[in-house]
């Protein structure tokens, strides 16, 4: 033996007789400080030092490998490892989870295990103790042990993601679209209405007509009304910078971020580059990244991040249906935190949002259990679409939830950046993971609760969708969502009408109702007019008498010119003047709503939990960094 | 304070009552404002006609005014514009009271608006002439209103009120839309005083953000966003609203121009042919001097302008509804203006008074200032009212101080008692374009043929088809150039069909009743 070969092994036998955070420790990709920080944080969380180390900063994945891999580890592929059901039956997710590792068999009377970290003495001794033999260690990547830990282990966890809500609520799970009521309802409906084309072609149309155009007006009048008085209180600030001032650092609570990501390879970096900028202690983050089992793209954007992340990686197990709720009522099992909230990949949020909700809470009666953040664009400019976008989330965060809000009417959330108090989210049955609109069921049912929902003044700017299909596919999710909330809660509308009372019911049924329905008649409406007044179409005026006509167009157009205004109001707040003129081709983006209406329709017929996956990360502006306003 | 708001609800009905009764007691003593009549007139078309009413009931104009009119016609038909009058003046009082309570403290103010609105002629006018100006008046005052409030807050709320307030008073006076022209300017200077920039003076602000690329910028875009949120639901309604003028009427400007459609064209004739062919020559309303004769009506608006003399573009708000004013009597040059443009800065200046009067520390003088101001325009009221250019104002004077009835309302009354007691089942041919006073005092509008069937033109060309009776109006009517059916009517209609036979069977200084023989 060579003295060269010797001086190796000698080397390589020092490291490994060191453990894992000495071995860091002496590589310097960690410090005496930081080790000490971890430790206290274990003893406080009973997380594992691997766990804390990848998931809260301190080490990147590819460095903490590169130390192994020097000190003579040597890391193996899992994923194909065999496994015995009755050696898996004996451990938790959770504790497996905690501690990145988990036996998988026994072998020549030996526990394979695989770990993160070999030097974790206590699962070592979990191991000795539940299954009377020692272990041997495979060493894996903590994403592989996670993957795996998830898929073998989360069934009960998934199922009950899946079908919690539906086996303790069933009355509000979207489970089943169309109660029997509800579909004996819609064919007497269209039963009546054929009856009376047969019979009465002329004066059904007339009634078909009138009341069509009334419910046209009076939703938008309705809009109008939210907005103004949403637009009243503009200058609000439910949080002020004083507030914030007073908040300790030392009170704060633990704060969950789940963040479902399907595909978002191109978004990791940007992503963490968000999170790291939020303000609020790092070791009271629970940041969760819930990835989908067969989404190997974004983990592995994950794994060849060459910086520490600051987030826990969750892997959601295969199960229908595959839907973000779900995936969120999984990473549900696994949070920390006192509050919570969800992003998307894409989102930039305000980075003092987080201590503004908490100063909220603090403030807020203890009935209040959700609170939403404004969400905008950052890439409005870009095109057509993204500024027809903005002014429609401008009005829509901006002057209609405020309305709602001031109204004490359910607010449909919005995607992302509500905050949830975690025992009340758990309480209520988390989200609906058959509604694709989950949000805003979830808002709903809050409502119904008893419980109130209130708006901070704080934004998340997300990427607007700038590409037409993309946008369509993304709006018919959207609409099949309120289409499905709005029949799974209007199962009873005496029960709904009784615990929203009439003020909640009548906006939930213009807001939510009415949504999807007048984007699904504005097409023909728009017909209408078209052919009466653009091309003087003489067989609707014999179809239609004067008086119909006069009051359909009349309502169409004060009905259009509000539903303009009310968006040219939406920039003002913003001060995106250069927006303010768009507004004015509403009336082509609200064709393309209608197609999106369309699309729903049809899948809420055929196929109703289907997700719609938006694509992200097609911008090609550059985002900005977080921004306090 | 909180006690006075509780009775605000409580004066304003008693109000309302008060003025109910002065309204009926001056409709019984034979006044009625042709305003009124006209709105009379197309309720009952609505109500009780035969045949296409779709542009009676979408294209009367004033439609606002209208439409509140027309809501009480249920009550009583014929009183039903004055009853919404009288509501809607008590409606003003409590719409100025409310903010007042809120913004000044103690009961004098409280107490001059109430002898304002008890006891100032022109307000009386707007409570029971039945005509338009009480809505008028709210909606001026609720757009200058929430102007002020906006400069103050700049808040989208108070910007969008103003611009739906705007419609409605466009809606109410389509006048008013001339009142947007003078807010041009205004705009740009609202925009330049909330620039964010160190210079406090206008003028170099105005020239610092044209001279920097990215201020001008901003500054046009805010501009421009300004005028949009302000003008284009206002611009958006009157061009739907032509458009439909349009297809119903083939007429853009139906609405305005047509005597069917609105009363205004024929009471602005009245006032040209008074103007144009009046022996001695006399413009009381000088257009040099009309700015004067407002102050003169209204001196409280100087206390106003003095509240804001600091503040350079609330001053220049003030100062837009003068240069309305006068533009107006330049536009509409042979057309009297109306005691409405008068009391709309009366409105004003009590808007100033309750938005600034509690930033005046010396309160006492400023309270025997406007107390003053208040009893001087009291009487400058009455003057103003007696003096009127306007027969219908000077009517309504006349009736309210002297007691003595309206000669030409007793004769249109006569003629429609005379029509009321036709035989059953006879047939009027009337042209209501002038003789709507006469239709709206008919029993049953049903016996009479009215412009608005399809078979008024037939039955002009064969009158004895399809009518036993012609109401003609007489050379003396003032109005007679306005409708086929005047004294040139027989001439032709015997010429056209020589075998008709028709004698006169009533007879008035204005109108002519013909029967038809068979």
């Amino acid at each position: 033996m060579s003295l060269r070969l010797l001086i190796i092994l000698t080397f390589i036998e020092t490291k490994t007789s060191m453990s894992i955070p000495e071995l860091l420790i002496n590589d310097g990709f960690l410090t005496k400080q930081d080790w000490e920080k971890i430790n206290n944080f274990s003893a406080r969380t009973g997380l594992s030092f691997i766990k804390i180390a990848l998931d809260f900063g301190y080490i990147s994945r590819k460095n903490y490998e590169r130390s192994l891999t020097n000190a003579g580890y040597k890391f193996q592929e899992i994923r194909e490892q065999s496994f015995d059901e009755e050696i898996l039956s004996k451990i938790d997710l959770k504790f497996a989870d905690q501690h990145v590792a988990m036996p998988l068999r026994i072998e020549n009377n030996k526990v394979i295990t695989i770990m993160t970290d070999p030097s974790d003495q206590l699962f070592i001794d979990f191991i000795r103790f539940t299954y009377d033999l020692e272990p041997e260690i495979i060493i894996a990547s903590d994403l592989e042990i996670v993957w795996l830990s998830n898929k073998l282990l989360g069934d009960k966890y998934v199922k009950s993601a899946v079908y919690e809500l539906f086996k303790r609520d069933p009355s509000s799970s979207a489970y089943t679209t169309f109660s029997s009521g509800q579909l004996v309802f819609l064919f007497i409906l269209f039963g009546i209405v054929v009856i009376g084309l047969v019979l009465y072609f002329k004066n059904t149309s007339i009634i078909i007509n009138v009341i069509i155009s009334f419910f046209f007006l009076i939703a938008i009048l309705f809009k109008l009304f939210l907005a103004l008085v949403g637009s009243r209180f503009e200058l609000h600030q439910a949080v002020t910078r004083d507030d914030l001032k007073k908040l300790k650092e030392d009170d704060l609570p633990i704060y969950t971020i789940l963040l479902p990501v399907y595909k978002e390879d191109k978004l990791i970096k940007k992503l963490i580059w968000n999170l790291q900028a939020i303000d609020y202690p790092r070791e009271k983050l629970d940041i969760k990244l819930l990835i989908e089992e067969d989404d190997d793209k974004t983990l592995n954007a994950v794994r060849n991040l060459d910086f520490p992340a600051i987030f826990e990686v969750i892997v959601v197990p295969f199960h229908m249906p595959k839907t973000k709720p779900k995936a969120c009522n999984y990473g549900l099992h696994f949070a920390r935190g006192k509050y919570l909230t969800i992003y998307d990949a894409e989102d930039i949020p305000d980075i003092d949002q987080l201590k503004k909700v908490v100063s909220m809470f603090n403030k807020l009666p203890s009935n209040y259990i959700c609170i939403q953040s404004a969400l905008n664009y950052y890439n409005r400019n870009e095109n057509f679409l993204t500024r027809m976008f903005t002014l429609e989330y401008s009005y829509w965060f901006d002057y209609l939830l405020p309305g709602l809000d001031t109204l004490d009417i359910p607010i449909p959330l919005g995607g992302t950046s509500n905050h949830f108090k975690l025992e009340n989210l758990i309480e209520l049955g988390a989200w609906d993971p058959f509604n694709v609109t989950e949000d805003a069921d979830l808002g709903v049912r809050a409502y119904a609760k008893g419980y109130k929902i209130a708006v901070v003044n704080s934004t998340t700017y997300e990427e607007a969708n700038n590409e037409p299909i993309n946008w369509i596919r993304q709006r018919s999710r959207w609409i099949k969502g309120y289409m499905q909330t709005y029949l799974v809660h209007m199962r009873n509308p005496v029960a709904l009408w009784k615990k929203l009372g009439w003020r909640g019911f009548l906006g939930f049924s213009f807001f939510i109702g009415a949504t999807p329905l007048t984007f699904l008649i504005y097409p023909f409406l728009l017909a209408i007019f078209i052919s009466y007044v653009v091309f003087d179409l003489s067989s609707i005026r014999t179809l239609f008498p004067d008086w119909v006509l006069f009051m359909s167009i009349f309502n169409l157009m004060v009905g259009n010119i509000l539903m303009i205004y009310i968006n040219m109001m939406a920039v003002f707040k913003r001060r995106f003047y250069e927006l303010i003129l768009f507004s004015i081709a509403n009336p082509i983006y609200w064709l393309m709503h209608s197609i999106a209406a369309f699309k729903g329709l049809y899948q809420l017929i055929v196929k109703p939990f289907y997700w719609e996956k938006t694509e992200h990360g097609l911008s090609k502006v550059t985002s900005p960094t977080n921004i306090i306003k | 304070m909180r006690n006075q708001s509780k009775y605000l609800p409580f004066i304003t009905i008693l109000l309302a009552v008060y003025y109910l009764v002065w309204a009926i007691y001056l409709n019984k003593a034979g006044y009625s404002s042709q305003e009124a009549l006209f709105y009379i007139e197309k309720s009952k078309i609505i109500i009780d006609g035969l045949g296409t009413r779709l542009r009676v009931m979408g294209l009367t104009a004033p439609i606002i005014p209208f439409y509140i009119s027309f809501i009480f016609s249920p009550i009583n038909t014929l009183l039903a514009p004055v009853i919404a009058s009288a509501i809607c003046t008590a409606l003003l009082f409590y719409i100025i009271a409310r903010p007042l309570l809120k913004r000044v403290r103690g009961n004098f103010y409280l107490f001059l608006l109430l002898i304002i609105f008890i006891f100032h002629p022109g307000i009386l006018y707007a409570a029971c002439s039945g005509k338009s100006i009480a809505l008028v008046l709210i909606f001026f005052f609720l757009f200058f209103f929430n102007l002020l409030k906006f400069y103050r807050s700049n808040t989208t709320f108070h910007v969008s009120i103003a611009s739906i307030s705007l419609v409605m008073l466009i809606f109410c006076d389509y006048k008013f839309i001339w009142l947007s022209l003078f807010f041009i300017p205004l705009v740009l200077s609202i925009t330049i005083e909330s620039l964010n920039l160190s210079e406090k003076e206008s003028i170099f602000r105005l020239f610092l953000s044209f001279n920097n690329p990215s201020l001008r910028r901003k500054l046009i875009n805010k501009t421009f966003a300004l005028y949009i949120i302000l003008f284009i639901l206002p611009l958006a309604c009157v061009i739907s609203y032509k458009l439909l003028n349009l297809t119903h009427a083939n007429d853009l400007n139906y609405s305005e121009q047509s005597p069917y459609a609105t009363w205004t064209v024929l009471s602005e004739k009245l006032s040209f042919d008074q103007l144009s062919t009046s022996f001695v020559y006399q413009l009381p309303e000088n257009s040099l001097l009309i700015s004067a004769r407002i102050i003169m009506f209204c001196p409280l608006i100087l206390i106003a302008v003095y509240l804001f003399k600091n503040s350079t573009y609330q001053i220049l708000t003030l100062l837009t509804p003068f240069a309305f004013v006068e533009f107006l009597h330049i536009k509409y040059e042979k057309v009297f203006l109306l005691h409405e443009y008068y009391l709309i800065f009366l409105v004003l200046s009590l808007l100033c008074i309750l938005y600034k009067a509690q930033t005046i520390k010396d309160q006492t003088t400023l309270k025997w200032v406007v107390g003053i101001f208040t009893l001087v325009q009291l009487f400058t009221g009455y003057i103003f009212l007696k003096d009127s250019s306007i027969s219908e104002e000077q009517n309504f004077a006349t009736i309210l101080f002297d007691h003595s009835a309206d000669k030409e309302l007793n004769e249109n009354v006569d003629m429609a008692n005379y029509l009321n007691h036709l035989p059953a089942g006879s047939h009027v041919l009337v042209d209501d374009a002038i003789a709507f006073p006469i239709v709206a005092h008919a029993d049953s509008i049903q016996k009479l043929t009215l412009p608005y069937q399809s078979v008024f033109l037939s039955a002009i060309e064969a009158p004895d088809k399809y009518d036993n009776y012609i109401l003609l109006a007489t050379e003396k009517n003032e109005v007679t150039g306005f409708t086929q059916l005047n004294n040139r009517y027989i001439p032709f209609i015997k010429k056209v069909n020589s075998g008709l036979r028709i004698h006169r069977v009533y007879e008035t200084d204005n109108w002519i009743l013909y029967n038809i023989f068979y």
